[in-house]
């Protein structure tokens, strides 16, 4: 053991490798990305070509409200993981029940633009390509609203339980990439549905 | 083979137990809930009602076997190390760069600024050319233009009088294509004139478009036939020829270069002993 | 200590040993499970392959009903890329990343079993079909779409039943648990590698099995939105694909091939893994030109992405759209010329050894070529135009897929066998295999070319006699048969090498990777010591003290 020449005995510099953590939920989201990509990207070459009514003009409101809401959580998320990080969890933990409400919200107020399509105007995906386009993409966007809120929740649970410390910051923030980035697809949706396809 | 001391690649000391993951049923169980809820689709609701409840069993019970930390199982290390022989044989070396190969590479070239040049000086003999023959045989300078931009560019079937009319979207195509092409064929003449070993002027100027101009000559008919009717080939070759011999002419009053004397080896990222310098030699190891 | 372990493993009861298959979180097991998994399908789609080879080989057969053929041509097709190729390269990418880059386990051990199990069950479930419904004397409802499946033939309209279900499903499913193989993948390579292992002293393996899995990221994801968007259609009534009401079924073709062609890379990549592998060692040097071996399989994995319609070029796309296309696609053939040269500037002057591993290299090497030089003819758009959906086409990737990539997995059978069950494989039965193979890989699809440029399309069930098709087809069948009993001889071999065969110590082949620095099997723990690096071969190092490789890099 002792007289072994090829080990590099005494490194200098520490070894370092980026957290798998991070690298895996980096990952996913690009395996995610691809997938909203195809569902934009057929979003996009749908638009207009509807062979009957009614237009995304003549049905859709602009969700002002409810998208201010997804977009401030993102910010809410990240002070909560930096007041993590500083140990002071109760501010976390209020932070954080803030981005689960404000989130909520948004979910609820999709819920409410289907409600008021499906039984006001009558708007279904079978109704035409524009609704077949439009439930798809806006329903799995909020299908991943859906899987963070659940996520959220979870955590806020145990956060109130008291047993998210310092320590798990890592791991709330590998969270937080995901919840990001769920808030930038609906950046993406939010432009190609309500403003290009309008 | 002479064999030495034993040796090991580890780097710590070894340890008396190791901590691995510990086996879980949950990942299994999850995937079975999935396909299960896959399964009612195409047949019982039921299977679906079951799948969702694995799923919910499988999910709960993977949560609590990472959280609040991954569940670890000690493996007792066997006390018996990996040896590995140590060999002092000493590799044969692969003959390195030696002059019958060095003759094949030339020791000075031309920098890439001859062969841009050269390939903008061949370009403007070109078009003098080809223009020259559009106007004494159809009276218009954008016919040649026009041929070249249809290329890539040209649907159906047009007359004389549209090609020799002037389009702005065909005189785009076309410079584009006639720059682009001229650019990469100069800097191609930089780099292999030096290489040939004599009368560079005539292999590059005239040689090689005859081989060019004869190629496209037999198979465009087969490529684009419509093109075809209308390329006259022998203002064609003398356009090439025009374009080479410039091209050469001006590549070669460049001044040359030594060649990047940075081994070969080095460049191909070949690891041969004996090729390159060692690392240690200037310095101590690492 | 090899017999030991094996002697350990016989005496555990056979329950323990299935509670240790269903709950293990062991990359090693994990990876043996894949490779048996996938053997197992190999077998199904080559008794698929066989049968319908047996319907061609003469005009106007009878030996099978135009459906059966359409199911088994699309059970075919889907089994080898889902169920067959994919899961073998994980299996032997699990069992030898953590390996080569000195780790104890992949990053995520237990969505590594997650993984595994759904692309299992998705297996499972497609031949699921085969039972459900009209059951197994009328081959109940399996699906027989072809595995592209393209619209409007997927409507509910023209595949009425669940049989096109099945397929999406079972897809969709397996898609899952390639993405999350893929995830992890990347974060064992980029997270887990012992200390000295910098990214450019990766074995090329690890190298090539980060590509694939990015690969994987940006093409099963695509694959997994268009079957929901399928799903959607065929469920709830959604137009996607829907004609009728303005759908388009381009879209389709676009998305399928944005992963299916990307799809071939995923496959073909790692087999460059293995050929870079085991090249340098039976040629007794160091790989040539390694950063360019990187840099080409990066700009392989970039430039595949932008080739997919060159499956379409019969479509009618715009001639910029053609011109387009097959220039991306010509633009591949420099990236893998470049690996081509890289082997062969390996073998180049070094000291070979013809063992069954090289020689299955060897074949890999001349058959990819020509599997290339016909893909270089597909990709010019007038001439796909005459020969799109043609026999030609059948076999040009057939030879990319048996004469590349299969060729490649044998050999990284018989060159990590000893080390995964610590016994070597029989060297005359493996040589028996090779030469058998080759004849008949050769018999099939070296000739299968020719009826193609007869004008025999793909996927017809039988034809009529006098078109000059019939000896070509013969010749097709004969060599099929040829290639079952190469594949027989290897199972055999496999078999009986396992308890026969001659102890292969810890490092039969006198290799440079980590993997071969511990005992054979290894242990659970993989090494004792983290081990650390300084060089590519850092056995070489080792066993070389006086005139080690890390002064030269």
């Amino acid at each position: 053991m002792s007289a072994s020449p090829a080990v590099m005995a005494g490194n200098d510099t520490p070894w370092v490798l980026p957290s798998r953590g991070r690298v895996g939920m980096i990952s996913l989201i690009i395996a995610e990305s691809a997938i909203f990509m195809i569902f934009v990207a057929a979003y996009i070459f749908y638009i207009g070509k509807s062979l009957d009514g009614p237009t995304p003009r003549q049905v859709l409101k602009i969700p002002i409200f409810i998208t201010v809401c997804l977009l401030s959580s993102s910010l809410t998320m990240h002070w909560a993981i930096a007041t993590l990080r500083k140990g002071k969890t109760a501010s976390f933990n209020v932070f954080w029940l803030i981005t689960l409400v404000l989130g909520a919200i948004f979910l609820a107020g999709t819920g409410r633009e289907w409600q008021h399509l499906i039984y006001q105007e009558g708007f279904t995906i079978q109704t035409n390509l524009f609704g077949t386009t439009y439930y798809s993409l806006v329903g799995l966007h909020a299908s991943h609203v859906t899987a963070g809120l659940i996520g959220l929740t979870i955590v806020a649970i145990l956060g109130l339980a008291g047993k998210i410390k310092r320590e798990h910051s890592e791991r709330c923030e590998v969270f937080a990439l995901y919840w990001h980035f769920v808030d930038a697809v609906w950046v993406v949706v939010f432009t190609v549905v309500y403003i290009v396809g309008r | 083979m002479s064999s030495g001391h034993p040796s090991s690649p580890a780097a710590s000391p070894i340890p008396a137990h190791v901590s691995l993951p510990a086996p879980s049923v949950w990942p299994g169980l999850l995937a079975l809930g999935l396909t299960l809820a896959a399964a009612g689709l195409v047949g019982s609701r039921v299977l679906s009602i079951v799948g969702a409840v694995l799923c919910v069993v499988g999910g709960i019970g993977w949560f609590l076997q990472v959280l609040p930390h991954d569940r670890h199982e000690d493996v007792s290390v066997d006390a018996k190390p990996v040896t590995i022989a140590v060999s002092h044989r000493k590799v044969s070396r692969m003959a390195a760069a030696q002059a019958p190969h060095r003759a094949r590479l030339p020791l000075e070239i031309y920098p890439i600024s001859a062969g841009i040049k050269g390939g903008l000086a061949g370009s403007v003999a070109m078009a003098v050319s080809a223009i020259l023959y559009g106007v004494i045989s159809h009276g218009s300078v954008w016919y040649p233009i026009n041929l070249l931009g249809a290329v890539v560019y040209a649907q159906t079937e047009v007359s004389t009088a549209q090609i020799s009319a002037f389009h702005i979207e065909l005189l785009l195509v076309a410079t584009v294509l006639h720059l682009t092409t001229s650019i990469l064929v100069g800097l191609l003449y930089g780099a292999i004139l030096p290489m040939l070993p004599r009368r560079p002027i005539l292999v590059g100027g005239v040689f090689a478009p005859l081989v060019w101009t004869g190629l496209l000559y037999s198979v465009l008919d087969l490529i684009d036939p419509l093109l075809n009717q209308r390329i006259d080939w022998l203002w064609f070759l003398v356009s090439q020829v025009a374009f080479g011999v410039v091209a050469g002419l001006v590549v070669v009053r460049q001044v040359r270069v030594p060649t990047w004397q940075f081994p070969l080896a080095a460049r191909a990222g070949i690891e041969s002993p004996g090729m390159m310098h060692e690392v240690g030699e200037q310095n101590p190891p690492r | 200590m090899a017999s030991e372990s094996i002697a350990l493993r016989v005496h555990k009861s056979p329950l323990h040993v299935v509670y240790e298959c269903v709950a293990t979180a062991d990359h090693k097991k994990i990876g043996l499970m894949y490779i048996v998994y996938a053997l197992l399908f190999l077998v199904v789609m080559g008794i698929e392959a066989i049968l319908m080879r047996i319907q061609l080989s003469h005009a106007n057969a009878t030996f099978l009903s135009p459906e059966v053929f359409n199911r088994l041509f699309t059970l075919h097709g889907t089994t080898g890329v889902f169920f067959v190729a994919m899961p073998i390269l994980f299996g032997f990418g699990n069992y030898l990343v953590p390996l080569m880059i000195g780790a104890r386990d992949m990053a995520f051990p237990r969505l590594n079993a997650f993984s595994f199990w759904m692309t299992a069950f998705g297996g499972f479930f497609l031949y699921a079909s085969f039972f459900a419904g009209g059951g197994l004397s009328q081959a109940g409802s399996a699906p027989d779409v072809g595995w592209f499946a393209y619209a409007p033939l997927t409507s509910p309209t023209f595949s009425p039943g669940h049989s096109t279900d099945y397929w999406t499903l079972s897809l969709l499913l397996a898609g899952v648990g390639s993405i999350g193989a893929a995830v992890n993948f990347i974060a064992t390579i980029l997270c887990m590698r012992c200390p000295g292992m910098t990214l450019s002293r990766m074995p090329l393996l690890a190298w090539m099995n980060l590509v694939m899995g990015g690969l994987i990221l940006v093409t099963i994801s695509p694959l997994t939105a268009a079957q929901l968007m399928l799903m959607a259609d065929r469920y709830i009534g959604g137009h996607f694909f829907d004609t009728a009401a303005g759908g388009s079924v381009v879209m389709w073709m676009h998305f399928f091939w944005i992963f299916g062609h990307p799809e071939v890379y995923v496959l073909i990549i790692p087999c460059f893994g293995f050929v870079s592998e085991i090249v340098p060692v039976f040629s007794r040097k160091a790989m040539f030109g390694y950063p360019a071996m990187v840099a080409a399989s990066v700009s392989i994995g970039f430039v595949s992405l932008g080739v997919w319609a060159h499956h379409m070029f019969t479509v009618g796309m715009p001639s910029y759209g053609n011109a387009f296309f097959v220039l991306t696609t010509m633009v591949v053939a420099v990236p893998t010329g470049i690996k081509i040269f890289n082997w062969l500037a390996t073998i180049w002057g070094g000291k070979i050894r013809f063992a069954t591993p090289m020689l299955f290299c060897i074949g890999f090497l001349f058959q990819f070529l020509i599997a290339g030089l016909t893909g270089i003819m597909l990709a010019t758009a007038p001439f796909d135009w005459q020969l799109s959906a043609s026999y030609f086409v059948v076999a040009h990737f057939h030879y990319v897929i048996v004469g590349g990539i299969l060729f490649t997995i044998f050999a990284g059978f018989y060159y990590w066998y000893p080390k995964i069950t610590g016994r070597m494989l029989n060297e005359t039965l493996g040589k028996w295999h090779f030469w058998i193979f080759l004849i008949g890989f050769h018999l099939t699809f070296d000739f299968m070319h020719i009826p193609g440029l007869l004008g025999m399309p793909r996927r017809v069930y039988t034809y009529e006699a006098g078109r000059g098709w019939e000896t070509w087809n013969m010749i097709s069948s004969i060599g099929a048969i040829f290639q079952a009993a190469g594949i027989l001889i290897f199972v055999y071999n496999m078999i009986v090498s396992y308890f026969h065969g001659a102890l292969a110590g810890n490092d039969p082949w006198d290799a440079w990777t980590l993997e071969w620095a511990t005992t054979s099997p290894p242990p659970d723990y993989n090494f004792a010591g983290v081990p650390a690096v300084r060089s590519r071969r850092p056995l070489w190092d080792i066993k070389h003290p006086d005139d080690p490789d890390w002064k030269y890099e």
